[in-house]
Order: C-alpha cells, then sequence, then structure tokens
C-alpha cells in the first residue's frame, strides 16, 4: 500500500528548513487542518442544502433556487445570512441557560466527529485507534443537546420533540454500532483508515458493499434516522407538532440546528462510503493505472493528483448517497412514532444481529474472503 | 419448528415486498427528474387565461337598466344595486352599483342572465390588496377596462396546456405562430358551414 | 517541560475543576434538571480525564455508555415525570440533617484514609495505547469471562423484564355481554339480482 502524500512531515520539513524548531512547527501545523475540516464542513452543508434544494426541484418538475448566484448556488448562504442578523429571542418562559446550550451540544459532537473521517490515507485529523468508535460514542451525546432545548423551550411541543427525537437516536444507534462491528470484525480495526485500506485492494470488487449488503441498508436506514432524515423526521413533523424542539427557536439558534442536521447528513454519508464504499479508493485500483502508465507512484506531482482525487473520490461517494437521500425524501411518506419504533427494535435491530453473527460465522468459515 | 420457519419466510418475504415497493417508488421520482419543469416564472411570465376564464367582472354602467337580476340569480345576493325611481320618465335611474369580489365566488351566473349585457367576465385575476374592504369594487373600478397580459412589455406571455401543440408540454421557446392542437371553434364552424349546402342536397335527393 | 506536558497538565487541571464544580452542582443545585444535565457534564470530564491517561477506548465507552446511555435516561424519566412538588417543612428536619451529615463525613473519612493508605506511584509497565481494545477483548474473554458472562445475563434479565412491565396490557376485567351486537349500517338489504341466463329456464 502506497503511503500517499503526507502534508504534515512536508510541511513540518520545510518549516524546520527554515530554521524553526520542530516543535514549534508541529504547533504551527497542528490548528491548519482543524480549521480546513471545519471551513470543509461549511462549505459541505451549503453545498448540501443546495443539492437538496434543487434535487427536490427536480424530482417535483420544479426549478429550484435561480436567481441568487449561478444557479442559486448561493441560496445557502443568503439564509445563513439572513439567520445570522436575525433578533436573538428567548421565550419569556424558557431557561434561558438550557435554551442557549442546547443548540450547541447538538451541534459541537457533530463537528468533533470529522476528526475521523478520512480524505486519504494522511489526509485525516487524527488516525484514531478507536476511529469509528468515537463517532458512534459522540453521535450518542447529540439527543442531551436536544432534549436540553426541548425541555428549556417550556412548550409541550418542544417537549415531545426532543423526546421523540431522544427516543428515535437511542433506537436507531443499536441497529447502527452493530452494523458498524459487523464491518470492525472484517477489518480487524476500529480505524477508518485502517477499514479503508482493507477495501483498497481489488478496486470496486473489494469494498465492503458486497460483503455486507445487509450491513449496508441497515447502516444507511439506521443513519437516516440518527440525521433525522425524512421518512424519519417524526421530531419535527409539523404536522402533529409544529417544529418539534425547534419550534421556540429563531436566528442563528435556529440556524444551528441546521447546520447541524445537514452537517450530519454530509458525516453520514462521508462514514457510508468509509465504511462501504472504499473511501478515497478508485473503483480501478491507482497502483494498476499509475503502473499500467508507466510511472512511479513516489513522484510528488502524481502523489498531489492523487491526494486531490482521492478527496474527490470520497465527496463524490458521499453526495451520491445525499441525492439518496434526498430522492427518498420524495419518495417515502412519514412513518408514525411506533412504526419508527418498530422498525428500529422489531426490524433493524434482530436483522442487525443476524448480519452480525453471519459475519462472524463467514469470517470463520471462509478467513480469506472476510478477512481472517 | 415448521411454523416458525414459515413465519419467517413471510415476515422475508413482506420485507422484500416492501423494498420492491420502495425502489419503485423511488424509480418513479427518478423519472420525474428527467422531465423539464412547469414552473411559470411568475411575475415575469405569466399564463394567457383561456376565453372563458372568469376574472374580474367588467360593468357598464350606461346599459344598466337596474333590473336586478343579477342580484336574484346571485348565489348570495351580492351585487348591491343603488337606483331611485324617476318618476317623470316612469324609470329606475341607477345611482350606484358594486360588487365585493371579496364575497364573489365569480361563477357568473349574473353575467350570463344579465338581459342587456352590462355584465361581463375578464381576464383579470390579480386582485391582491392589502385590506379585504378594498375588494368591494364600485361601479367605477367595475368599468376600468381588464388588464392583458399581451400588453404588458413587463410579461412574458405564456400559454396555457391545451393551447399548445400538440406533443410540446412547455411553453417556453414555442416557435412564432405555433398552432394549438385541434382545430379553432371557427374553423369547425366553417366546416360546418361548407358541409351544410351538400347535406341539404342529399336530403332534398 | 515541553509542549505536550504542558498542555497535559493544564488540561487536567481544567477537567478537574470542572469534575468538582459539575458534581457540587449535581448535588448541590435544587433544580433537579440542572443535576442531570451537570451529571452529564461529570461524565464528559472523566473520559477526558481517561484520554489524557491513553486510555481513548475507555473514554469512548464512558461518553456512549454514561453521558449517551445512563444520563439520557436519567433525562427521559425527570422529563416525563416532571412533577413540581412545593415542599411542606418536616418538623424536627435537623436530626435528618445531621444523620446524612455524620454519613457523609463518615464516607469522606473512609475514601481518604483508603487514598492516603493506596500507593500512588505510578505503574512501570508501558502504556498499551491503541492495542488496549484487544488487550480489553482478550481480558474479557479469558480471565474475566465469568463476570462478563454474568453482567450479561444481568442485562438480559433487565430487558426481559423491561419488556414484560412494557407489554402489560389493559384487560377489562368484567366483559360486557351487550358489546358483541355488530355494528353495521343500517340499509336496505340487498337483492340478489340473478345475472346471465333467463330466470324462466330454472
Amino acid at each position: 500500500m502506497s503511503s500517499g502524500i503526507d502534508l504534515q512531515r512536508s510541511f513540518i520539513e520545510i518549516l524546520v528548513s527554515l530554521g524553526v524548531p520542530p516543535g514549534v512547527a508541529k504547533v504551527v501545523w497542528m490548528p491548519l487542518p482543524m480549521a480546513l475540516i471545519l471551513i470543509a464542513a461549511t462549505v459541505s452543508i451549503f453545498i448540501a442544502v443546495w443539492l437538496e434544494r434543487k434535487i427536490s426541484a427536480a424530482a417535483q418538475q420544479r426549478i429550484g433556487p435561480e436567481y441568487v448566484g449561478p444557479l442559486g448556488a448561493l441560496q445557502a448562504t443568503a439564509d445563513g445570512v439572513k439567520l445570522i442578523f436575525k433578533e436573538d429571542i428567548n421565550p419569556a418562559q424558557a431557561d434561558p441557560i438550557l435554551f442557549t446550550l442546547g443548540p450547541a451540544i447538538v451541534v459541537i459532537p457533530v463537528f468533533v466527529s470529522y476528526l475521523v473521517v478520512p480524505f486519504g490515507q494522511n489526509m485525516v485529523i487524527t488516525d484514531l485507534g478507536v476511529g469509528i468508535f468515537l463517532w458512534i460514542a459522540l453521535s450518542s451525546v447529540t439527543p442531551i443537546g436536544l432534549l436540553m432545548s426541548g425541555y428549556s423551550s417550556n412548550n409541550k411541543y418542544s417537549l415531545l420533540g426532543g423526546l421523540r427525537a431522544t427516543a428515535q437516536s437511542i433506537s436507531y444507534e443499536i441497529p447502527l454500532a452493530l452494523a458498524v462491528l459487523a464491518i470492525v470484525m472484517m477489518s480487524n480495526s476500529l480505524s477508518t483508515v485502517e477499514i479503508v485500506n482493507k477495501q483498497a485492494e481489488y478496486g470496486i470488487l473489494s469494498w465492503n458493499i458486497w460483503r455486507q449488503p445487509v450491513g449496508f441498508l441497515l447502516f444507511w436506514i439506521a443513519a437516516l434516522a440518527e440525521c433525522e432524515r425524512l421518512p424519519f423526521d417524526l421530531p419535527e413533523a409539523e404536522e402533529e407538532i409544529v417544529a418539534g424542539y425547534q419550534t421556540e427557536y429563531g436566528g442563528m439558534k435556529f440556524g444551528l440546528f441546521y447546520v447541524g442536521s445537514y452537517v450530519n447528513l454530509v458525516l453520514s454519508a462521508m462514514l457510508v462510503s468509509v465504511l462501504y464504499l472504499g473511501g478515497w479508493s478508485f473503483p480501478i485500483p491507482v497502483e494498476t493505472i499509475v503502473g499500467g502508465l508507466g510511472l512511479s507512484e513516489t513522484t510528488p506531482w502524481l502523489q498531489v493528483i492523487l491526494a486531490a482525487l482521492g478527496i474527490m473520490m470520497t465527496l463524490l461517494k458521499a453526495y451520491l448517497l445525499v441525492f439518496i437521500a434526498v430522492l427518498l425524501r420524495w419518495t417515502v411518506p412519514r412513518v408514525r412514532i411506533d412504526q419508527l419504533l418498530d422498525l428500529g427494535w422489531k426490524f433493524l435491530l434482530p436483522v442487525a444481529l443476524v448480519n452480525l453473527l453471519l459475519t462472524a460465522a463467514l469470517k470463520l468459515a471462509f478467513p480469506i474472503a472476510f478477512g481472517g | 419448528m415448521l411454523n416458525f420457519l414459515k413465519q419467517v419466510g413471510d415476515y422475508a418475504k413482506e420485507t422484500v415486498q416492501a423494498a420492491k415497493y420502495i425502489g419503485q417508488g423511488l424509480s418513479v421520482t427518478f423519472d420525474h427528474m428527467q422531465r423539464r419543469p412547469v414552473t411559470v416564472q411568475y411575475p415575469y411570465e405569466k399564463l394567457i387565461p383561456s376565453e372563458r376564464y372568469r376574472g374580474r367582472i367588467h360593468f357598464e354602467f350606461d346599459k344598466c337598466i337596474a333590473c336586478e337580476v343579477c342580484v336574484r340569480v346571485c348565489p348570495i345576493n351580492l351585487p348591491v344595486v343603488d337606483w331611485t325611481f324617476d318618476k317623470a320618465t316612469k324609470k329606475k335611474t341607477l345611482d350606484h352599483y358594486s360588487i365585493d369580489f371579496g364575497v364573489c365566488i365569480f361563477c357568473g351566473n349574473c353575467v350570463e342572465y344579465c338581459p342587456t349585457n352590462c355584465l361581463s367576465m375578464t381576464e383579470e385575476y390579480e386582485l391582491a390588496a392589502y385590506d379585504r374592504h378594498e375588494l368591494n369594487y364600485d361601479n367605477v373600478a367595475l368599468g376600468r377596462l381588464p388588464y392583458k397580459v399581451t400588453d404588458d412589455p413587463m410579461v412574458t406571455p405564456m400559454r396555457e396546456l391545451a393551447y399548445l401543440p400538440k406533443g410540446v408540454m412547455d411553453p417556453h421557446e414555442l416557435p412564432e405562430g405555433a398552432r394549438r392542437a385541434g382545430k379553432l371553434p371557427q374553423e369547425i364552424l366553417e366546416e360546418l358551414e361548407a358541409a351544410k349546402p351538400s347535406k341539404s342536397e342529399e336530403a332534398s335527393d | 517541560m515541553n509542549l505536550a506536558e504542558g498542555v497535559q497538565l493544564v488540561s487536567t487541571g481544567i477537567l478537574g475543576v470542572f469534575m468538582l464544580a459539575a458534581a457540587l452542582g449535581v448535588v448541590l443545585l435544587s433544580n433537579i434538571v440542572y443535576s442531570a444535565f451537570l451529571l452529564g457534564m461529570v461524565f464528559i470530564s472523566i473520559s477526558g480525564l481517561y484520554i489524557l491517561l491513553n486510555a481513548g477506548f475507555v473514554a469512548a465507552a464512558q461518553v456512549l455508555v454514561y453521558v449517551g446511555a445512563v444520563n439520557i435516561l436519567i433525562l427521559f424519566g425527570i422529563m416525563l415525570v416532571n412533577k413540581r412538588e412545593d415542599f411542606k417543612p418536616v418538623a424536627n428536619a435537623w436530626i435528618g440533617k445531621a444523620a446524612t451529615g455524620a454519613v457523609c463525613l463518615g464516607l469522606f473519612s473512609l475514601l481518604s484514609s483508603m487514598v492516603l493508605a493506596t500507593p500512588w506511584q505510578l505503574s512501570t509497565a508501558e502504556p498499551a495505547g491503541e492495542a488496549a481494545v484487544e488487550i480489553i477483548g482478550m481480558h474479557f474473554f479469558s480471565d474475566f469471562l465469568l463476570p462478563f458472562e454474568l453482567a450479561s445475563v444481568l442485562l438480559l434479565m433487565a430487558l426481559v423484564g423491561a419488556i414484560i412491565l412494557a407489554r402489560r396490557e389493559y384487560v377489562p376485567d368484567d366483559e360486557p355481554e351487550n358489546e358483541q351486537k355488530v355494528l353495521t349500517l343500517r340499509e336496505r338489504p340487498r337483492e340478489l339480482v340473478p345475472t346471465g341466463g333467463e330466470p324462466s329456464e330454472n
């Protein structure tokens, strides 16, 4: 496996050659990827929102946003600017501290989860040993924020929405974790980079989706439920409970919920692409292409191109999944709360358990194909 | 044991069915994505209302004989006809006439029954006002000439679906002078006229 | 002292202060919802300390189990009950307070004696770091197998108990007899019209 481009090492080497001590060089380097990922995550919202609006429009034979920016691409920016300039309202009977804290607690874990999303061999903020498990742990913090905002709004719809959101994310976390566990079992690692590397060998044929089709579907359904996307958007079901926990929110506090939901969608899509669709790897292995062209993988310009293509690949897969999520939104009607919990506990959970046991059995029976 | 297996099998079958239906639904939504948008960008583009469009009612003060037929045929007796009886001529003279378009349902009965044709339907439908009392049109407001979409330089007029050539769904970028599907009413009339003499000849034979 | 050590020291201090303050808040605040949220903060601070101790897996598990499950269940319980009650002053309340104080002091002295008695020197063993997950798994399936399985049996029992509690369906004691009548719309019984063949043929 090629090591790929290593920006950190090159950056530090450059600084050291300029006479900066290595420790200081590392300190200078550290905030850069974090800021970059933060910006990238924010930009990804704009893209996701634009895609959502355009695809929704296309599915309904409308045009969608058209006048703000080229093809309406800046519509989300305009919306964001509007939200920032709106008055920050605390309802009179609400609990001001919890009311302000709630949206922040919803958003922060989602952004922190970008720590473990890899875009390339070294294109990840930290290649943690617990990788994907960190994401599961962090996504379980979000319901606290939802409960907090639901409770502090002092509104029955908000409280109902908060409780619903929490019940939903607790129920769907279990099949989600079990689906991830099957992947982890095959990859022998929790690290996201390692999981992708295990899928890189034979290009598209070695992607996990072929070995874990059931797990893929389970994960995607559970991820949609975790993001409160449309077939499962009960916490915000406007016909029943106005807007759920967001009812009393306005201005940028509401904006945080909005941002959080879209970042979460993009994050889930990226993790699906990492876990099941081979992350940054190409449908045809890079080694084959590069070898066929008679080039060496250690050539600097080739490494830059490959790294850029890897990022493109990850984003392409992620946005393909976002596209499917948007299409699903206009295809499938919202489920009722009892149907939702039935689906989670009586269907997804047993199927996920069976899938896990089958994977374990297959791993013992065919260690070559299922990661011995 | 067998019963249990059957249950599991049925459940699996149901799941597959559900997945199939979701897939069908997705294919429908996906198919719709390839169709052209039907959007008419409203303030800049407007549809041309059809000839029989029942819009705001036009009223000609001078033709009205204050017979109040319009009031009688109206489902809610809406038109207000204010007249005085002129003893000298022994005729009613109309003082004021008004229709409240906030209440009117545009059924067209008054237009249908007006003996002097002083009421008529226009193609005007943009009646939005900031106050509902502004919708109470008096005889002056009712007598204004209707706004025409085709005369407005700011607006690109669009043909409605029924007025497009056969097979065309999109009113944008229509070639100049494209004919609508089917025959025009006057053409049908002309054909009938042309067919009549031959018919009568046949009848005489 | 290099940068890493400094960061570690400062983080330990901040996390410790956070944890203590939040724990005091859990105990001292009268609003039970605040207490529950602060409990979550205590758990998160503890997981931060685990990270500083190079135990990433334990930290993540702490967040998942305690913040993501236990604390949320506590909050759920509080919010579903949501009972506001004005407590009446009890006569001779000082007896209870004195007893509580005595118990707390006793516990504190016990703990402090234990703290003083424990040898606190650092273990010389290399921290497992990234390999901790595997080592923990090994332990679970070898020398800690019995407690592990016992815990899972306990959880299974709790699960079954929860299901039985939740499935308690309302069964009326006396079955009303006149309810058996089938409700139908009043309409004339439809006469069956013979279709097809002539009636005379029959």
